[in-house]
């Protein structure tokens, strides 16, 4: 039976989709507390304001992450959340479960805790919400001693680094994004469990331009697989899509009649800059204007396959906060050999290169990217000891964080204006 | 790093005691010792936390440190 009234929270229950309403009603006929959560749930909609504490000091011993306080400012009225903590346990590289591994999870959270879970949270995590301080060690030794997981990174610590399904499952992935990822999460477990920035930092590898993992929309360091040489083709199966006999983009449109295959129509037409014609019935590529975004091989991915000499693309400074809307991470590093022979020397140099300086020069709770349009690309790039690049820019004279020093400009400062126009119209 | 591992620690843990703010950021510490690096900074005021000189407070995702008596009595007034 309900412990409290809810009928705003209620009204979420109607309509075609899942709610979490209901779900939560569920999980309270075993675990009370949950009644709790919608009662105070409740409350806030009436009174238009969270009634959860900002943060808190609990954590498990040697941790600095992983345990994010979380306390009821109404703990009379609520008294089941009076503690309600949030666990990060950090993922398997690509979100591979056994069924085992996750009913042991959920037997043992259910032990611990309200039994809750939010699978995944934004970064990637296993989320598991509400607990009490005094369940956090024995929980945090259940997981650690009998399950051999581990918590992810909270606060201004590095963030449990995420992958896509990399050659797992793809074909298209230019690199073992799973091992980059486990490797990286094994080599900077300091930084995933002890804070140590101005603010939260996050890395996440996709394998190819097509980012599974959103990597450009909300890694400080986005790893994304391309490669160098030239894209693969097969002409006879590029005449195999035009004469209608392989599915276009894999069949994944088949649920629909979108009318015969029109090579030009569907990949030639949006190839951004237009770097791919037909002669005849062959296919040709310019390869050198080719910005490797990966829609001519989504589309015919029987005929066309990446090139052979691959590796990736580093960016650096996106984030994606709620209010402010997303920041895309600006390249740095076109093409890198990301490979497991040298234990991703050249990847681990560039990212602890921008650590140092982040460290020394990061304001509190500024995200690298915004670091770097504080000072400026130049002096970043600078920083870097990178050259500059087209690629680094969205296009000329419309960057906004690119600013000429005096004696960079022809004549500095000081020149006559009115004679440069008289040459160069505005 | 002018200072020794000891002075630094005691430097810091000074800090925490005595900054009008009950909450510091990493870099709050960093002007203990001007010639010492972020990292090693950060590993002194780490080691003071596994002491128990020093507490976590993190707000789920900005981490601050703090005197455990000052951050204590802080969230009992809360």
């Amino acid at each position: 039976m309900a412990k409290h009234e809810t009928p705003l929270l209620d009204q979420l229950e109607g309509g075609p989709w899942p709610s979490f309403v209901s779900d939560l009603k569920a999980q309270a006929e075993t675990k009370p507390e949950v009644w709790d959560i919608l009662g105070q749930l409740e409350l806030s909609y009436k009174d238009r304001i969270t009634h959860w504490k900002h943060g808190g000091i609990v954590g498990v011993f040697g941790y600095g992450g992983g345990i994010v306080g979380r306390y009821s400012d109404v703990p009379e009225q609520f008294p089941g959340v009076e503690h309600f903590h949030t666990i990060r346990v950090a993922q398997p590289a690509s979100k591979y479960y056994s069924t085992e591994n996750l009913r042991k999870l959920c037997d043992l959270w259910e032990k611990h805790g309200s039994g809750v879970t939010n699978m995944h949270g934004s970064t990637g995590d296993i989320i598991l919400l509400g607990t009490r301080t005094e369940n956090l060690e024995p929980f945090f030794w259940d997981l650690t001693h009998e399950m051999g997981q581990d918590l992810g990174g909270s606060g201004s610590n590095l963030r449990s680094p995420a992958c896509c399904l990399g050659l797992s499952r793809c074909e298209w992935s230019c690199y073992d994004t799973q091992d980059a990822c486990y490797h990286l999460t094994l080599h900077y477990q300091d930084e995933i469990h002890r804070p140590a920035f101005p603010y939260k930092f996050k890395f996440k590898f996709s394998g190819c331009a097509n980012d599974c993992v959103a990597a450009i929309a909300r890694a400080d360091v986005s790893v994304i697989g391309t490669w160098k040489d030239k894209i693969r083709i097969d002409q006879a199966a590029v005449k195999e899509y035009i004469a209608g006999n392989y599915p276009s983009n894999g069949g994944s449109h088949a649920g629909r009649d979108w009318g015969p295959f029109d090579i030009k129509k569907e990949v030639l037409d949006l190839c951004p800059t237009e770097c791919m014609w037909m002669e005849g019935d062959e296919l040709k590529i310019d390869d050198a204007e080719c910005t490797r975004c990966m829609h001519c091989i989504n589309v015919m991915p029987r005929a066309l396959r990446p090139g052979a000499e691959q590796g990736a693309t580093i960016l650096v400074g996106a984030k994606a906060p709620i209010l402010e809307g997303a920041q895309m991470s600006t390249l740095m590093v076109p093409f890198m050999k990301v490979s497991k022979d040298n234990e991703y020397e050249e990847l681990i140099d560039f990212i602890e290169k921008i650590w140092d300086w982040w460290m020394e020069v990061g304001k509190n709770r500024e995200r690298v990217g915004e670091s770097m349009q504080r000072v400026g690309l130049p002096t970043f790039i600078k920083v870097m000891d990178l050259e500059p690049i087209p690629q680094m820019i969205k296009e000329p004279r419309c960057n906004p964080y690119v600013f000429w020093a005096e004696e960079e400009v022809e004549g500095g400062f000081e020149r006559d204006i009115d004679e440069f126009r008289a040459r160069h119209a505005a | 790093m002018a200072l020794s591992v000891d002075e630094l620690k005691a430097k810091i843990v000074e800090k925490a005691e005595k900054s009008p703010k009950p909450q510091l950021y990493i870099k709050d510490f960093y002007a203990c010792d001007p010639d010492a690096k972020p990292r090693q900074i950060k590993n002194v005021a780490n080691e003071l936390v596994r002491e128990g000189k020093l507490m976590f407070w993190s707000s789920g995702s900005t981490t601050m440190y703090a005197a455990p008596h000052r951050i204590q009595n802080e969230e009992k007034k809360k």
